[in-house]
């Protein structure tokens, strides 16, 4: 049939595309699996070089499986509004960190819980011990938690543990998935990110992908933001996990169709409104104040604060709202497909179906 | 010896199973493969044939976990487990730890069968099969088949229970196979689109985050449409005799079509509408802040131009 001739090739253009963009491991089938094995040699050698003891900024990126990532969203994603934690391992290979696999540690984070990781090293020994037994020798290698509606981003407690773990567990990586944004824009919100040792300044203003922060939580960022730096995060997947996952998509995209992104964030939607409303009444207080001020001193430089705080909500009310009209759409489109006979009832066609075959 | 069961019983599978068992065997093939070629390495206590084989990969072995309501079983996760070759049994205090350590991340979950890879159930699996029937009295066996073919058009995935069948005049198990359907939450499908699709893995532009979107229900759509399209000309093609009638399959459409307009209610129509001019009014205010912004923008550049003009004035803010 040609359009499943053209589908299929513009389909393997839009692949290739999008590898290249996102610099899957390619394609090459012996090379892939070969990530998936552990050298007990090159990663002791590793461990008593310790290259990373001497430049901060070592580790530059993260490569994640993905059975980790599946695993780490669908444990975020399950704690709810609660934040959730767990431990991820794998190995490191040259300046990158690869994550292999995550396992959910049974306790229940808080913000104020500095200690978590104490409570559950009975069960981090356990898994880990039962792990080797079944061809899974890499070691414990970083943590993940999650911030569920509010960002990725490490908070003042989060910097103090992993400031901890970097001195006695390197190399070590703190991860953040935030699921409820995940599954409102329906990306993936993931970080992967370092703290810089006590009082190392980084040479220069690291480019973070901008997100919006609520605003109780934005005095908490603005501290500690300078102190840690975020790695770029790709993903990689065995041969057989990539036949399998196409082979999936045969009974997947009834979900993707029958999803619904307005009403699955709908609570969440409404929280980022209030938000606005609220950084919005700041900025106008901000504002007016700052605005005798420069009247006042003779400076005529622009005051930079406000200026980008009302550019900031912009971005944010822009974003929010996109989202809402995608969903918005694929709201439209299942109506389109699933309520046409109402578009229809003039002509003698029957219902549904009958015009896409046509068409 | 797997006819189809007759048990009634629905599955459900999460795809994080499909892809923790992929795993699993792709590390093991991965660490055979090579404690084979490197000389310290011990090799795994996993069953299967020895490491320098490359003809015959190890199988996996492990075990399935999640909840059973009513006739529904709906299949959330998966542990590896430890399989002894010399006597064909699972590790029981291995299953146990394994168990525990589970049950406190998620309580809810428990176990309902295994998991195995190959091509076919063999004899030795009604071993292990039986041995687990203490745990759950009615056991499942999730068999997956690593061999990648590339013109395979269905999961090579197969649930298995067992039923008692009389064979010869003795009851025997016998293991039938099971249809399943896939089951995923809104986060699992999410990521399993990100690492198996065509979606852009940072922010981008608008533009990009719309075309993904689009990207996504389009393809769906086509699934829909080739389907549609492939009953289509089975219709056709019965209407028009070369195909013997079907009347099931004849019943079934019927259904289908009458299910047509999906919802048509009053109260549909206005919740629908409703949502709509919500998300018009979110855009309006979103214009609306963008406007300010901008307007804003362009008093503080007339301001600081013509500053000194009005250095006396006490000119108010115009907001």
């Amino acid at each position: 049939m040609a359009s499943s001739s053209s589908s299929s090739s513009s389909s393997a253009t839009a692949l290739r595309r999008w590898e290249l963009e996102n610099q899957i491991v390619g394609s090459e089938e012996p090379d892939r699996d070969l990530i998936y094995w552990y050298d007990e040699a090159a990663n002791s050698r590793a461990q008593q070089e310790k290259p990373w003891s001497t430049d901060p900024h070592f580790f530059k990126k993260v490569k994640v499986s993905a059975l980790a990532l599946l695993k780490m969203v669908v444990h975020a994603r399950s704690g709810g509004s609660i934040e959730v934690m767990g431990l991820m391992q794998g190995k490191t290979l040259g300046d990158t960190i690869l994550v292999m696999d995550a396992f959910a540690l049974p306790v229940e984070g808080t913000e104020t819980r500095v200690n978590a990781q104490a409570d559950a090293y009975e069960y981090m020994v356990d898994y880990s011990t039962t792990n080797k037994q079944v061809a899974r020798p890499e070691n414990v290698v970083g943590w993940y938690h999650s911030h569920p509606g509010y960002g990725c981003w490490l908070s003042g407690i989060d910097v103090s543990t992993q400031m901890l773990n970097q001195q006695f567990q390197e190399p070590f990586l703190a991860v953040v998935i935030d699921p409820t944004r995940t599954v409102s824009a329906g990306k993936v919100d993931i970080g992967a990110f370092r703290t810089y040792p006590q009082g190392y300044k980084p040479p220069d203003d690291p480019v973070s992908e901008y997100q919006t922060i609520p605003l109780n939580k934005i005095e908490d960022f603005g501290v500690h933001c300078k102190q840690y730096y975020a790695l770029d995060i790709t993903y990689f997947k065995s041969s057989l996990d990539s036949h399998l996952l196409d082979l999936l998509w045969n009974k997947y995209w009834v979900n993707t169709l029958s999803s619904s992104p307005i009403l699955a964030s709908r609570d969440y939607v409404a929280g980022q409104i209030f938000d606005l409303a609220d950084k919005l009444e700041q900025a106008e207080n901000q504002m007016a104040s700052a605005r005798y001020g420069s009247y006042m001193s003779s400076s005529q430089r622009k005051k930079e604060p406000e200026e980008s705080q009302l550019t900031k909500i912009t971005r944010d009310s822009s974003k929010i709202t996109a989202e809402q009209v995608h969903g918005l759409m694929s709201q439209v489109i299942k109506d389109i497909l699933f309520n046409s006979s109402r578009y229809h009832q003039c002509t003698a066609d029957p219902s549904g179906p009958e015009p896409m075959v046509e068409a | 010896m797997a006819s189809s069961s007759s048990s009634g019983i629905t599955f459900k599978l999460h795809p994080l199973v499909i892809v923790n068992i992929s795993d699993h065997y792709t590390r093991l093939k991965a660490q055979t493969l090579h404690s084979g070629e490197s000389s310290s390495c011990a090799p795994p206590s996993n069953g299967g044939t020895a490491g320098s084989a490359l003809s015959a990969p190890p199988r996996v072995f492990g075990c399935v976990i999640g909840v059973q309501r009513g006739r529904t079983v709906e299949i959330f996760n998966s542990f590896e487990l430890l399989f002894d070759s010399k006597t064909h049994t699972l590790d029981r205090a291995f299953l146990e730890k394994k168990q525990e350590l589970y049950k406190k991340v998620f309580p809810t979950f428990y176990i309902l069968g295994w998991y195995s890879t190959g091509s076919d159930v063999e004899e030795a699996d009604m071993l292990i099969h039986r041995s687990l029937m203490d745990i759950n009295e009615n056991p499942i066996y999730v068999l997956l088949n690593p061999a990648i073919i590339h013109s395979q058009k269905d999961l090579p995935i197969s649930i298995y229970e067992t039923e008692l069948h009389v064979i010869d005049g003795n009851p025997q198990l016998i293991f039938v196979k099971s249809s399943y359907n896939i089951e995923t939450v809104e986060a699992e499908r999410i990521s399993v689109d990100h690492v198996a699709h065509l979606k852009p893995s940072d922010g981008g532009s608008a533009a990009t985050q719309l075309a993904a979107h689009l990207t996504g229900i389009h393809s769906a759509i086509k699934m829909l449409n080739s389907r549609v399209r492939v009953l289509h000309q089975y219709l056709v093609a019965m209407q028009r005799g070369e195909i013997p009638l079907d009347n099931s399959l004849l019943r079934q459409v019927l259904s289908l079509l009458r299910r047509l307009p999906a919802i048509e209610s009053e109260k549909f129509q206005d919740e629908f509408l409703m949502e709509f001019n919500d998300t018009l009014l979110m855009t309006y205010l979103a214009m609306f802040t963008n406007c300010t912004g901008t307007m804003n923008d362009v008093v503080e550049k007339f301001n600081i131009a013509y500053d000194r003009h009005s250095r006396r004035g006490g000119r108010t803010a115009f907001i």
